[in-house]
């Protein structure tokens, strides 16, 4: 593990101060997108961008997730699970980030994955965790899971960095496990082939009511931040 | 308030808001930059500690020790452990605030961090959330130097900008102290020019000063011209250009009431005896050449020193006048070697009659020029001496041999024996504007008239030390007596031309200020003209003490006034010559009326001296003449004179 900051890390970083009407332009960039930001998730934009950016399959696509999202509102959790997960399964392809974005790792918001209709394992994981979110699923519910995955079954001696969403449905117990490996979800108990890591979610990137915003210039340097930024920017909030 | 101040505080105002913005908004920003370091350490921190938790059995001690470790060897404010169901399992707290900034700089400029969050699992299950929160107290150290660093930074430059922008203005305002002098100058109608400043507003209206007073200069000299052209056709004798008879009557007049150091002298006539025998003879063309050619031999005699004045009483009768001389055989022999070499040239036989006599102050003009006669009249019998010195007026003088004058004089300087006459000077309304005073010294127990003992004070050089006496008499007299206007003292020209005695002047004046704006110095316009250097050296001594400054026995060269003008006179007092029958005279009124008209529009008072018969006072003020003074004048009788 490496210590982020000692003392004269601060002290040094200190020094560089931006320029006042660097700042000042900044602040006023960042005050602009607080206000827009208030705003419920644009699908008309998304539907738009994704069109624009990806053509009209893209586009239709977008609309079938729209309809997915209006259709399984009002139906108990588990169906949720069961109605994003079958959808995203079915409709996305598996492929490494080198095929799809021609580079090494890269993590795409939602919007991407569907317009490209292709994505590796935390595509999926993100555009779950996403549309769980919208769906109203509160966010302690849900946890991004690094797992270690032996491929064919428990006693394989292959194993392979992998990442699925859990839906915790009380803070004790194991989590259901969403995967794009498999097309059912199960507990977390029949799943021996996966070996659980590390996990994370959205919580605590909004203490205080700060909303997190696209024009913060750390959000960039990480990846999970980076990705939430880049969904505020085309048009998905999830703030709540 | 002063432009210069003005200008000060403006850049100082425009500094203070650049520096304290610039402070203040630097300051802001860099808390802004600790705030993002902050919380992205705390971030990054939460998520590599929950890593490692998540890795390890979950062993309350193990955990524990985990946290501790991170926590004692890192910079945490608190990292907490918190079960799914909100329980706490492990926390750890720096409860201690110590800062290393001040606290009112802490509340003044919050840092506000965000904690970072992390979740730890065992195995599927959640174990818990881990808060972890940074020390902000490296942040407000740094944050508080870096400001306090720019403050000193900030205060040195405002301290430096205060300085450069002084110098600027200082550069930028010099020309506007000659300005205003310039302006205040014309305002006291001294038009001076001044050199044009390189900054354009200000040379404009320097430029618009400096024509305004070349313009009056020019209208001066161009009526002074006129004035000088119009005493030339009245005053002077046609054919010889020498003063006509009766300006130069007016002259002798003049002279023989003076009571200064030029006091008493010589008058010398000249009589060509056979004038009707050589108009026969050589015709009248040639006769008025030789007269000329005599006037002008004559003339070159009386330039060779200050103070003489020649003119043509007839027809064959010339005069010399010296005032203030005393060796008349050398005045003779002097004009009589300029006739002869005139004569033996061409005319042999022109028979020429000289005859000098000296004359004291007071003497009546008739009796002087009777005694002169005789001696013209006893050339005419002696073949042998044309030249003929005529013994003085039977009122001898005091000592005979100069070593007596000077041990009488010397004593009577040690003595401090001298007191001020007082001669009122008034105005138009018969004020007093001021009074002469003539200084009176006690030789031998007897007191002495100041034409009397000027003279020989003046021929043994110890002028300047009586001038000196009665600089301090007549300033001791104005403190004791605050009711009197004004004193007039008359300062002679080797006073005027001795530098130690212009200083002294000046300490004895600065040690009477309230007498200072009452003292009035004459000095005689011949002198000034002479010794302008020293002249305009004593005006700037004295004008910012108050006194005022004048032209005595002026008028002769009133056309070089425009040369002393500008360094700010107060009046002039004009020679007994030209105010003598003024009520008689209609050209010397027109001179008159011109030359005050010249003194009024260069701010001058005109004085009239040797003012003398009720007709005299009479046609005076209609001229422009604004006082008066003179036998004829008088004032109340109280204290005409005192013991100082």
């Amino acid at each position: 593990m490496r210590p982020f900051s000692t003392r004269s890390d601060l002290c040094r970083s200190a020094r560089p101060v931006p320029s006042p009407l660097l700042r000042l332009c900044a602040f006023v960039v960042f005050a602009a997108l607080t206000w827009f930001a208030g705003a419920n998730t644009d699908f008309d934009r998304m539907q738009r961008l994704a069109s624009e950016r990806f053509g009209n399959q893209a586009g239709d696509m977008v609309g079938a997730w729209r309809r997915l999202i209006d259709e399984s509102r009002d139906i108990p959790e588990t169906d949720q699970l069961t109605r994003v997960n079958h959808f995203f399964n079915r409709s996305i392809q598996f492929d490494d980030d080198i095929v799809v974005w021609q580079q090494q790792d890269y993590w795409a918001s939602p919007l991407e994955t569907l317009g490209r209709q292709a994505g590796d394992c935390e595509d999926f994981a993100i555009a779950k965790y996403v549309t769980l979110r919208l769906l109203g699923i509160p966010k302690e519910r849900l946890r991004l899971i690094y797992v270690r995955a032996r491929i064919g079954g428990a006693d394989s001696p292959v194993s392979q960095a992998h990442m699925v969403l859990g839906y915790f449905a009380t803070p004790t117990d194991e989590p259901l496990v969403l995967d794009n490996l498999i097309g059912d979800i199960r507990p977390a108990a029949r799943r021996p082939d996966l070996f659980p890591v590390f996990s994370f979610n959205s919580e605590g990137l909004w203490v205080g009511g700060a909303a997190e915003s696209s024009a913060d210039p750390t959000a960039r340097l990480s990846r999970w931040r980076d990705v939430l930024a880049r969904m505020r920017s085309e048009g998905l909030e999830l703030t709540q | 308030m002063s432009l210069t101040k003005q200008l000060w505080i403006a850049i100082a105002m425009v500094t203070l808001l650049s520096l304290g913005g610039s402070l203040v908004v630097s300051t802001l920003s860099a808390r802004q930059y600790l705030q993002q370091e902050l919380a992205i350490k705390n971030m990054d921190n939460a998520t590599s500690l929950a890593l490692s938790l998540s890795q390890l059995d979950k062993d309350p001690v193990t955990i524990e020790l985990q946290i501790a470790s991170q926590f004692d060897a890192g910079h945490y404010q608190l990292i907490r452990l918190v079960d799914p169901t909100g329980t706490l399992l492990v926390e750890r707290k720096y409860a201690e605030h110590n800062q290393g900034s001040p606290t009112w700089f802490m509340r003044l400029v919050p840092i506000e961090t965000r904690p970072g969050l992390a979740q730890v699992l065992d195995g599927w299950r959640q174990f818990g959330t881990l808060t972890v929160e940074s020390h902000s107290r490296y942040a407000y150290e740094s944050l508080w130097n870096a400001t306090r660093q720019l403050l000193l930074w900030f205060a040195g430059g405002g301290l430096l900008c205060g300085l450069l922008g002084t110098l600027v203005l200082r550069y930028i305002t010099r020309p506007l102290g000659s300005m205003v002098e310039q302006a205040e100058a014309i305002g006291g109608r001294r038009f001076v020019t001044t050199p044009e400043p390189r900054t354009l507003e200000f040379r404009s209206v320097v430029r618009a000063m400096n024509t305004l007073s070349e313009r009056v200069r020019t209208m001066l000299a161009d009526e002074a011209q006129r004035l000088e052209q119009l005493r030339r056709q009245t005053q002077y004798d046609d054919l010889t250009g020498l003063f006509s008879r009766q300006q130069f009557l007016n002259q002798l007049d003049a002279a023989l009431s003076r009571n200064d150091a030029s006091a008493g002298g010589l008058l010398l006539i000249t009589r060509i005896a056979n004038l009707a025998e050589l108009n026969q003879r050589l015709g009248r063309t040639a006769a008025d050449r030789l007269l000329a050619t005599l006037a002008s031999k004559l003339s070159s005699v009386g330039e060779a020193h200050p103070g003489r004045e020649c003119g043509r009483l007839n027809a064959s009768d010339f005069a010399l006048l010296a005032a203030g001389e005393l060796d008349a055989m050398a005045l003779g022999e002097a004009v009589n070697a300029a006739f002869q070499t005139a004569l033996t040239a061409d005319l042999p036989h022109t028979q020429l009659l000289i005859a000098v006599a000296g004359y004291a102050e007071g003497e009546a003009r008739g009796s002087l020029l009777a005694r002169i006669d005789g001696g013209l009249a006893a050339a005419e019998h002696d073949e042998q001496h044309t030249l003929q010195i005529v013994a003085n007026h039977t009122d001898q003088p005091l000592y005979s041999h100069p070593d007596e004058w000077r041990k009488a004089l010397t004593h009577a300087l040690q003595g401090r024996a001298i007191k001020l006459a007082g001669f009122p000077v008034l105005g138009r309304q018969g004020e007093v504007l001021h009074r002469e005073a003539p200084v009176r010294l006690q030789l031998d127990g007897h007191w002495c008239s100041a034409g009397r003992v000027l003279p020989w004070a003046a021929r043994l050089g110890l002028v300047a030390r009586i001038d000196a006496l009665v600089v301090e008499a007549a300033c001791a007299r104005l403190d004791r007596h605050p009711e009197i206007t004004g004193l007039a003292i008359n300062l002679s020209t080797d006073a005027l031309r001795d530098a130690a005695f212009r200083d002294q002047l000046r300490r004895t004046v600065q040690a009477h200020p309230t007498a200072a704006s009452r003292l009035w110095i004459d000095i005689q316009e011949i002198s000034a003209l002479r010794h302008q250097m020293e002249f305009r050296d004593l005006c700037l001594t004295l004008r910012p003490l108050g006194c005022k400054l004048g032209l005595k026995h002026a008028g002769r060269s009133f056309s070089r006034f425009a040369e002393l003008h500008d360094v700010g006179l107060d009046y002039i007092k004009i020679s007994p010559a030209f105010i003598r029958g003024i009520d008689q005279s209609p050209s010397n009124k027109a001179f008159l009326r011109g030359l005050c008209t010249i003194a009024h529009s260069i701010g001058l008072l005109a004085i009239a001296e040797g003012v003398g018969t009720p007709a005299e006072v009479a046609a005076l003020p209609a001229l422009g003449i604004d006082g008066m003074t003179g036998p004829g004048i008088t004032a109340e009788p109280a204290a005409l004179s005192e013991h100082p």
